[in-house]
């Protein structure tokens, strides 16, 4: 059968990378989602370069499976577009911030009044209460709030981020969930409802395990607290690259050969290597301390040596990837995650497919990224507007 | 008023983050979630620090479940798992391929129990391919999924982040998405079904926006340390008392704003500067401008020149900052935990809010083993 979602029509307010990309993973799942876009545009239209003909790269990787709709959703007619899209939609997503929705005549209040079982989903950067609660959010501000920053660089040098785009990803993945779940709910009871998620709420989960080892600590070790004042970790350097690994727990003999073959034999009693060194790799507490001693072993021998090497004695070991290399691993090639499409005007390009493998509803690619107002027409008819109104809207200003 | 998952029961023989994180998220969502675990115990409890005892791994990731014991290698008690799973409308797991088959609780065994379980096999590399057979730990997948090599000082060599878990709860995030989903689908179709999702694969879909630009440039994005190649300004600035301001103008009309607050109102006027893409390719003039400005006042002052402004900017948060801010309290996204085994703890809040059905309260979940007789009295199985 097609995706789980197939059926559910999502009216997608959101711009940027975070509402965009939760709304995509909806639209993987099957469901219609129509991009609702001011007539300039949504920002992430402009996040670059690069470019890919004249679409931002980064906009065609968070807009797949979406049809677009230009529309002032600050003039009264365009509002009352979204409230009649709204009527026979399923679910809205929008990130307009706390109260702002409810000023356009698009809370969920309002909308509710016109279709009882909407599920209707906010985001926001910080949350809908406390002080910064009217503040936007950008992807860096929330990891360097979150604390997500001292788990990176060296104490006293300028702060490092995930390059990855946790904040904004993550939460859209939250939004997917929330949306999925409060459509489950309403598939089994009959009722809607309004959904939240903040993208620091966000990364303020997704680091619980920190705030629960910092509560009551029997001892001030493990990576968990460590991290703060551990040095940058390269992994390690080996002739013609970086490494990591580690070994599993409880076997002695392939732990003493894999040191004697490595000629680490003064480690055989050093109390650091102990434990079948699990303290020594990997997130072992000396594992810092230790690193020369390795790197000096692994010095006259390539990544691939070592790799095979630790996987000999039962170790677990992979080489640091850059993207290039990424693209060209046999497992990641097996994954089949790397997926091409066609777009109107940007050509053919590659992007990330959905992730999830189902047995039943599989996940799919449908549609290219839209480009700007690229279904104003087919959605508006589709809805029940004229010709007439339309070439009137849009002499107005209302659409594009 | 019960959660969104209320009467949905999780068979739950998850081991270490990836697994674990996702079921607690299934079980802060209403769902009875039973955690299994071996007689020796899982994975977690061997990982530093504790607190009175147990890892603290074990401790967060598992809330909102109850805990029992199963020796699957017995017969006995593989029964009594299969009479549990009859009763469960979830079945998650998170063991390297072939390990659960060879339990006999693969999804063949299974789906003929009970054909309207959602499965789901969760692995670091999946089924098939040269690194099947091999452990994911969220290090290993660091190294390997490439993102170490986008971040890091510039000019410097990628490097790890040192929160080892964000690339095991992202994917356990993926995990409830595909888990919602097919019960969903169920609803309409009357059927389970199988999920598979790999760590790796969810490595990759989290960075989908990077990996667009190196597809698009078919150049290997650099670390930058705490800016982006794509939009700019956005990255942190040193103020006046050698502290950092976070800022990111990520919208055009933030720009202006930008400017007024930061008293630069020349450089909003500037062609070279007026859109992102321009303020993109012409960096190297603006940063500096921008950095000379900036280090003029002390952080407090731009911090609220800028929210004013309603541009987005922070000061670096960390625990001791965070964890009474009333930002944070607030919106109760950190949240105080009393448990009966491990005192008050500070944990994470939930990610979600839903009007109608709340998801939590947020319960610590058991010791090893701590409800296993009343699990099964209550299922009728003891």
């Amino acid at each position: 059968m097609s995706g789980a979602l197939s059926g559910f029509t999502v009216i997608d307010l959101t711009q940027g990378l975070c509402g965009p990309f939760g709304a995509m993973r909806l639209g993987d799942a099957g469901a219609e989602v129509l991009k609702i876009e001011p007539l300039r545009g949504d920002s992430a239209r402009t996040m670059g370069p690069p470019f890919i003909g004249d679409e931002s790269a980064v906009f065609l990787s968070v807009n797949r499976n979406k049809k677009s709709l230009a529309l002032d959703i600050h003039k009264p007619e365009g509002q009352d577009l979204v409230r009649r899209l709204v009527a026979k939609a399923e679910v809205l997503l929008e990130d307009l911030g706390p109260g702002e929705a409810e000023k356009l005549g698009l809370g969920y209040a309002e909308l509710q009044k016109i279709n009882a079982k909407l599920v209707y989903c906010a985001i926001s950067a910080f949350g809908e209460e406390g002080p910064l609660r009217n503040l936007p959010g950008a992807e860096l501000v929330i990891q360097a709030m979150a604390d997500y920053t001292n788990s990176l660089g060296r104490i006293g040098e300028p702060p490092v981020r995930v390059g990855t785009d946790v904040a904004s990803v993550n939460t859209g993945i939250f939004a997917s969930q929330a949306i999925t779940g409060a459509l489950f709910h309403r598939m089994r009871k009959g009722e809607g409802q309004r959904v939240s998620v903040s993208m620091l709420g966000t990364l303020l989960h997704m680091r619980g395990i920190m705030w629960t080892a910092m509560s009551d600590p029997d001892d001030w070790y493990g990576f968990h607290l460590d991290h703060y004042t551990k040095p940058p970790d390269h992994g390690y350097k080996t002739k013609d690259g970086r490494v990591y690994f580690g070994l599993r727990r409880g076997d002695s003999e392939d732990w003493d050969r894999l040191l004697i073959t490595l000629g680490m034999t003064e480690q055989l009693g050093d109390p650091r290597f102990a434990d079948f060194g699990r303290q020594a790799t990997s997130i072992g507490r000396y594992a810092p301390d230790v690193k020369p001693l390795w790197e000096e072993a692994f010095k006259e021998m390539t990544c691939e040596e070592v790799v095979k090497l630790i996987h000999s004695f039962n170790g677990d070991a992979v080489a640091f990837l850059d993207y290039p290399a990424l693209m060209t691993h046999p497992q990641v090639q097996e994954l089949k995650m790397i997926q091409e499409l066609d777009h109107p005007t940007a050509g053919t390009f590659k992007t990330i497919g959905p992730v999830w493998r189902f047995a039943d509803t599989p996940a799919k690619m449908q549609s290219p990224p839209p480009t700007l107002g690229q279904h104003t027409d087919e959605i508006l008819t589709a809805l029940g507007v004229s010709a007439k109104e339309i070439s009137q809207l849009r002499a107005s200003g209302v659409i594009g | 008023m019960p959660g969104i998952l209320d009467g949905i029961r999780v068979f739950d023989l998850t081991i270490a983050a990836v697994g674990p994180w996702a079921s607690k998220l299934l079980g802060e969502m209403g769902a009875d979630v039973i955690k299994v675990e071996a007689p020796e115990g899982e994975l977690s409890h061997v990982i530093p620090p504790p607190i009175k005892g147990t890892a603290v791994l074990y401790i967060s990731a598992n809330f909102n479940k109850r805990n029992i014991v199963l020796d699957l290698k017995q017969e006995g008690d593989r029964a009594t798992a299969l009479k549990i799973i009859e009763k469960s409308d979830v079945f998650i797991q998170n063991m390297r391929p072939g390990a659960v088959e060879r339990l006999g609780l693969g999804y063949d065994v299974v789906s003929q129990v009970n054909p309207r379980v959602v499965y789901v096999a969760s692995s670091a590399y999946g089924r098939t391919g040269p690194m099947a057979k091999e452990a994911g730990i969220d290090p290993n997948l660091q190294a390997l999924c490439g993102w170490c090599s986008i971040t890091g000082q510039p000019g410097g060599q990628g490097e790890m982040f040192r929160h080892l878990a964000h690339l095991d709860i992202s994917t356990s995030t993926m995990i409830v998405e595909a888990v919602l989903q097919a019960l969903l689908a169920r609803e309409r179709t009357g059927k389970g079904q199988k999920i598979e999702i790999e760590m790796l694969s969810a490595a990759l879909s989290l960075q989908s926006t990077r990996l667009a630009e190196y597809f698009a440039t078919n150049q290997q994005p650099q670390p930058m340390g705490s800016a982006v190649p794509t939009t700019v300004p956005h990255q942190a600035f040193l103020c006046e008392d050698q502290k950092y301001i976070a800022v990111g103008v990520v919208e055009e009309d933030q720009w202006p704003r930008f400017c007024r607050a930061l008293k630069v109102e020349a450089l909003r006027d500037d062609p070279r500067f007026a859109t992102n893409p321009q303020r993109v390719e012409n960096r190297a003039v603006l940063l500096p401008l921008l950095e000379e400005q900036f280090r003029t006042k002390p952080v407090a002052w731009w911090v609220i020149r800028l929210t004013k402004e309603a541009v987005p900017n922070s000061r670096i948060g960390d625990y001791d900052s965070l964890r009474y801010h009333p930002q944070v309290t607030q919106n109760e996204q950190i949240v105080n935990l009393e448990t009966p085994h491990w005192g008050t703890l500070a944990v994470d809040g939930l990610p979600w809010k839903f009007e109608k059905t709340p998801a939590g309260p947020i319960r610590p979940g058991g010791l090893k083993g701590e409800h296993t007789e009343a699990v099964l009295r209550e299922l009728g199985i003891l």
